[in-house]
């Protein structure tokens, strides 16, 4: 299921927080009811964290990580990743990277498996991605646009990607991180998919002004809903399907 | 978003993905308004449908001489924020302001009977010298053509960027209230780019009727957040109470955010386009209620100034007062102050780091109310104050 929420009237939620199958980080500063969402649906689960990175609020788009390890940017101050490293499951490996790229979370977009990388990320950062993460990595541009973090919403079940993506480039992506993929938009026609929604495996969050249509595509591809989709269109495969040749 | 809003104002490098570049500027410029300038002796139909946000038609109100400033090199330099903020400076100080009212006088009026179906477009040239743009094609002159439009559903985004600090750090139905100004075409102003792919959002004005909209979650919020911020100054909370309960039949709020370094030359006409649209509404809206509705007798506007930390400022004995009281954001509100029959101030909760120039200053909502028989003589005031500025 997909929660609709706002941060401070912003519904650029992604940029806010960042939301892993091992762990969710969330902004400091706000209302306490950005961050009460979170504990309700998250709380015992998985840690919930509040943090800032580099005295920012803009979590979500600086740090990049899965359940495995989180990457922060060089300009994470020595307090904030002791409290991360403090706060975050011991199996999850936090490691500060000098990469002059810093807002990591738009320049790398990741689950578990593979990661899609900005295409001038140094050679070691991609290394240290590799080992860090444990995922394999390629430098991709998403419709043309090089901040494939930005630009791509992912788990390990599916994708969402800019709506401008070709139907070749969704093949070839789909191929690449061997989950199905959807071009789509969050927050009533934002392209910008990863700062408006955030997503595990089991749940994600939206900007309150997603539409009705936008999050029925993103609990289809999320394969969040409850039942199984195929379940639909077998008990309707009667009506639907008119003659077999 | 907000920051790409920012972005587009920040520089040569910046106005580069926004404002095509015309090199063959005098001759667009004059087949622009060859093609689209309306003969004052074509009658017009007497339904004024004033804008179609479909094909905006466009007049040349605002012509800036280009040829000879071609050639000219500004005396002096001001030194401000941006470079494009500089260019318009400069050319603010260029100007001849005979030339402007003569073109003024001799392109059409915005009267009720000529004015063309369509948004009126003002020209601005800038000189962004000493840009940042690598093109080596730029030639430092850079174009830009601000159109006024209807609001638009499009144009969602634009504006609830621009309201998005309007009730400070309120969680509130801010997408319900863009969609509430999108929706009353009859009267609102949305100052875009010509040709902007992107279609970005710089200005909005419009005038909602706080009894019209009583029962929407937004309009209830802002009461209450008036409300709230009023009961801490004696005197004004009853007479907000009124405005806002007995007497909303006749209050209109007044909303208007821009971009911070929109050119005030613009000003005059978008209070001119919004204050004009405010007396059609009286007669062409098709019911009577709604004609009724735009019969404002108040404006109440909500707002952000600067007010100096020391209040003792008052007492200093220099007469070359360099530091002010208050700073006006919006070059409007000093004049609307003025006029006002009263207003107050409030701390705001949002501090955001203030430039240089302004760290004795801390920002502060100003909410006024003022009479809507005021009017005139804002838009005479204004009118003078952005020529001499």
């Amino acid at each position: 299921m997909a929660t609709r929420l706002q941060f401070e009237n912003n519904c650029d939620i992604g940029v806010f927080s960042k939301l892993t199958n091992g762990y969710c980080m969330v902004a400091i500063g706000g209302s306490e009811s950005f961050y009460s969402v979170f504990e309700s649906e998250l709380g015992g689960v998985i840690p919930v964290v509040k943090t800032s990175i580099a005295g920012t609020r803009i979590v979500g788009r600086l740090c990049a990580g899965n359940k495995n390890g989180l990457l922060l940017p060089h300009t994470t101050t020595d307090q904030e990743l002791q409290h991360l490293r403090n706060s975050l499951p011991d199996q999850v490996v936090v490691q500060r990277i000098e990469e002059k790229l810093s807002a990591l979370g738009n320049c790398i977009a990741c689950n578990d498996h593979v990661a899609l990388t900005h295409t001038d990320l140094d050679r070691e950062t991609e290394e240290i991605i590799v080992d860090v993460l444990g995922v394999e990595v390629f430098r991709q541009t998403i419709a043309g646009n090089i901040l494939v973090g930005s630009f791509c919403a992912l788990s390990n079940r599916g994708g969402l990607v800019h709506p401008h993506t070709s139907i070749e480039d969704l093949d070839e992506l789909s191929t690449l991180l061997q989950v199905p993929l959807v071009a789509g938009t969050v927050n009533r026609g934002s392209e910008v998919i990863a700062a408006g929604m955030i997503v595990n495996d089991r749940t994600s969050f939206c900007g309150s002004d997603t539409t009705a249509t936008e999050l029925s595509v993103i609990e289809s591809v999320f394969k969040l809903r409850d039942s199984q989709p195929s379940v639909i269109v077998d008990e309707m495969r009667k009506s639907l399907i008119d003659s077999y040749v | 978003m907000w920051e790409q809003q920012f972005s587009k104002f920040d520089g040569g490098a910046a106005s580069r993905t926004i404002l095509p570049q015309k090199t063959i500027q005098n001759f667009f410029h004059e087949t622009l308004i060859f093609a689209h300038q309306r003969e004052p002796s074509q009658s017009v139909p007497p339904s004024r449908n004033r804008r179609s946000s479909t094909s905006p038609q466009l007049f040349s109100v605002f012509e800036m001489p280009r040829k000879p400033r071609r050639k000219q090199r500004p005396k002096s330099w001001p030194v401000t924020f941006s470079p494009f903020a500089r260019a318009l400076a400069r050319m603010a100080s260029v100007s001849k302001p005979n030339r402007r009212s003569k073109s003024i006088e001799s392109s059409e009026k915005p009267t009720r009977s000529s004015t063309s179906n369509g948004s009126s477009k003002h020209t601005l040239e800038e000189r962004p010298e000493g840009s940042e743009s690598s093109d080596g094609e730029f030639d430092g002159v850079v174009q830009a053509d601000f159109a006024f439009f209807d609001p638009k559903p499009n144009d969602f985004h634009g504006v609830k960027t621009l309201l998005q600090t309007y009730l400070d750090v309120e969680e509130w139905d801010l997408s319900g209230f863009a969609d509430l100004i999108l929706e009353q075409t009859t009267v609102g102003t949305v100052v875009k780019v010509e040709d902007d792919e992107d279609e970005g959002v710089f200005a909005l004005a419009t005038a909602l009727n706080l009894w019209r909209y009583r029962e929407q979650r937004c309009i209830m919020k802002l009461k209450e957040f008036l409300l709230l911020k009023a009961s801490q100054e004696k005197g004004v909370g009853d007479q907000l109470r009124l405005l806002l309960g007995e007497r909303a039949h006749n209050v209109g709020l007044l909303v208007s955010q821009r971009v911070v370094n929109l050119p005030p030359q613009l000003l005059p006409h978008l209070y001119d386009s919004l204050f004009n649209e405010v007396s059609w509404a009286t007669e062409d809206e098709p019911t009577e209620d709604l004609r009724n509705s735009f019969q404002f007798k108040h404006y109440i506007i909500l707002s952000k100034i600067y007010k100096h930390k020391n209040a003792e400022q008052q007492k200093r004995k220099r007469s070359d007062d360099r530091e002010e009281e208050i700073v006006y954001v919006k070059p409007e509100d000093e004049i609307f102050h003025e006029l006002s029959s009263w207003s107050f101030c409030f701390p705001l909760r949002t501090q955001q780091p203030a430039p240089h120039e302004l760290k004795n200053y801390r920002s502060m909502g100003l909410i006024m109310t003022v009479e809507a028989d005021k009017i005139p003589t804002f838009r005479q005031q204004l009118t003078s104050l952005i020529n001499e500025g």
